[in-house]
Order: structure tokens, then C-alpha cells, then sequence
């Protein structure tokens, strides 16, 4: 009989979320390392730091900025997933975002809510160009990475962790290899146990990081945040990036187009309207 | 005599490839009663329930667990 591989895991408080690893064969040196990388680079991504290579790429106002190969990957995640939202997935939405009064950490205490400011976000494509190394942002627009950048997190890190890991951001995750027992890595969803392998999962909600009756999640098409008559969404998908993007969409598709297109895109999914509590 | 002999057994061999061949083509034609689709996408399209205040749809390429799990997504 086969020995089960050992798992080590390890547990942190990191991008203003927790953070879960989990490695098999794995030492906690190496899942420590994990804990290090995502902090630097969580660093390098915050638009809450002004000293970040995002903020500096936002405050630049149409000049071309050196940008490191981990955000020039994520700025071409981000177009990537306004393609696949066809728009609904747009990371330009950060000046509604700060127009409804998410300024700074929730955790830093309350914010102001207001909604006349608020105005539907450009289309990324024509606000944000990339090339090697380098990146603009057109006047009067900025980027936040949000849960891209999370799941992508997920991804990378899975990869540095070995063939046999499960990374989780914030519920951003992505489970490779065949898990504590060679079945799969066991993930709740909606409390039920789904065992996955090579595959990510994320949820997409409006009931968290809510402040004066608005939340977080932003619908670019208003500028406003989201009502579709979703509340939440999880999906598990080929990988962490892609469920946060299907999540995303099928959230702010709605409950109408919601089922076709998590079929069409989702190995798994669930959601939740108001009514649903 | 010796070019006549190597034309015509050009010819011959020619005629013979094609008429082989055209043989093994309609000897091998595709089935028209073959399944058009990988059995994957025949197999069930996936199991639908209620689970935390919400419907769960699992598709056949997620398997479900009766294990404890050891992680979640959640909203964060």
C-alpha cells in the first residue's frame, strides 16, 4: 500500500485577506517562501500604497512606465479577461471605485458612500497599452487588480509550491495535482465538498466589503456597484484567473444568462440571489 | 524492346497503384452511424441541487466528496 504524501500547510493574513497553502512533500520553508512572495508582490500590485508599480503606473498619466514581468503578465491577464467578459470584466473601473468612497483599506475604517461621481469605466483596451516591459494608462483612468490578481497569485503558486499543492487567496484558490489522498484536493463550495484537481475556483459577491448601502463590486457598464439580482457566485474552472472571471461575469450577466454561460464556462458553480439567504 | 518493356511496366504499376488505392479508399470509408462526439460530452451534463441558500451545479468533470475539506472559496 502506498504511503500518503505528508502535507504541510501554513496559514497568514495577507493582502488585507487570508491566505492558505498546502504542499505535499512540500517542507514549511518552501510554503514560508510562498508566504514571502506573495507579500512582496502584493506590495508591488496595491493601489493602496503610493509607492506601488501599480500606483506609480496609474499616477502616471499617459506616459509609458517600466513595469516588472509580474505586472506586465497581469496587465495582459487583465485584457485577456475583458475579451472573455466581452467588457464586463475591466479592472479600468478603480475611478468608480474611489468616486463611491473605496479610498483605502475597509479595514481602516469606514468610508463615505456617494454615487454621483461614479461614471461608466472605458473600454480597458483603449485606455491601457502594453509592451514589453512598459505599460501606459490614458489620462483620467487607473487600474485596480483586485481578484485578477488574486487567482493569478493562486496559479503562480501553485506552480512554485510543486506538483502537488493547493493555493488560496482570499477564496481565490487553485488546487493541483491529486491532493492529500490521490482523489483530489477537498474544497468546499457552498458547503459542498468538491475534490479538485488542476483546477481553480473563486467566488464573486456582493455581500462583502459593503460600506453606507454600496459595495465593492463594480458593473463597468454604470460605473456603479452591481445590482443584477445576483448576490454571489462560485465557480471552479481549468484555473484560479479563470474562475475569478467567470465568477465576475456571471455575476454581473445576472440570473437570466447567468446558467448558459457558467455551462458554457464552468466545470462547477453555484449562486445566490437576495432571496436565496 | 528494352524501353517498351520498362513503359509499359511503368503503366502497369500506375494503373495498378490507382485501382489499389481507390479500392482501399471505398473499402474504408467513414461509418456514417459513428458517434460524431467524444464520449465526453455525452456523459452527463452535470447534477444540479440546493446548497447554502443557492442552487450547486457540478459538472462531470468535478467530482464530489464526503471527505472533510480542507480549504473553501469564499467571498473575501
Amino acid at each position: 500500500m502506498p504511503l500518503e504524501p505528508r502535507v504541510e500547510s501554513h496559514h497568514f493574513e495577507a493582502l488585507g485577506t487570508t491566505c492558505s497553502l498546502f504542499a505535499a512533500g512540500a517542507s514549511r520553508g518552501e510554503l514560508l517562501e510562498g508566504e514571502f512572495w506573495i507579500r512582496r508582490l502584493g506590495a508591488r500590485l496595491t493601489r493602496f500604497s503610493p509607492d506601488s508599480e501599480l500606483s506609480q503606473l496609474n499616477a502616471a498619466a499617459g506616459r509609458w512606465v517600466e513595469v516588472g514581468p509580474e505586472l506586465e503578465i497581469l496587465l495582459r491577464e487583465s485584457l485577456g479577461a475583458f475579451e472573455k467578459s466581452g467588457g464586463l470584466v475591466n479592472v479600468a473601473v478603480l475611478p468608480s471605485m474611489l468616486a463611491i468612497g473605496y479610498t483605502r483599506p475597509l479595514s481602516d475604517g469606514t468610508v463615505t458612500a456617494t454615487l454621483e461621481a461614479a461614471h461608466p469605466a472605458p473600454a480597458l483596451p483603449d485606455v491601457l497599452d502594453v509592451r514589453r516591459g512598459e505599460a501606459r494608462i490614458e489620462p483620467g483612468s487607473a487600474l485596480d487588480l483586485g481578484g485578477i490578481a488574486k487567482g493569478w497569485m493562486a496559479d503562480r503558486l501553485c506552480e512554485r509550491l510543486g506538483p502537488n499543492a493547493l493555493a488560496n487567496i482570499g477564496g481565490d484558490l487553485n488546487a493541483t495535482g491529486a491532493g492529500p489522498d490521490g482523489c483530489g484536493w477537498p474544497v468546499a463550495l457552498a458547503g459542498v465538498t468538491l475534490m479538485l484537481r488542476d483546477q481553480g475556483a473563486a467566488t464573486s459577491s456582493t455581500r462583502r466589503r459593503r460600506w453606507g448601502g454600496v459595495h465593492h463590486l463594480i458593473d463597468p457598464r454604470t460605473g456603479l456597484p452591481a445590482q443584477t439580482g445576483l448576490d454571489e457566485v462560485s465557480v471552479v474552472a481549468a484555473s484560479g484567473v479563470d474562475a475569478e472571471v467567470v465568477a465576475k461575469t456571471a455575476l454581473l450577466i445576472g440570473p437570466d444568462l447567468a446558467p448558459a454561460y457558467c455551462a458554457a464556462h464552468a466545470l462547477a458553480w453555484w449562486w445566490s440571489g437576495p432571496d436565496d439567504h | 524492346m528494352r524501353t517498351v518493356l520498362l513503359k509499359v511496366g511503368a503503366t502497369a504499376f500506375t494503373i495498378a497503384a490507382t485501382a489499389l488505392s481507390a479500392l482501399y479508399v471505398t473499402s474504408h470509408l467513414k461509418n456514417s452511424a459513428a458517434p460524431l462526439r467524444p464520449p465526453v460530452l455525452s456523459a452527463s451534463r452535470g447534477v444540479a441541487f440546493s446548497a447554502g441558500g443557492g442552487t450547486v451545479t457540478v459538472g462531470p468533470s468535478v467530482q464530489p466528496g464526503n471527505v472533510q475539506p480542507v480549504s473553501s472559496t469564499y467571498a473575501s
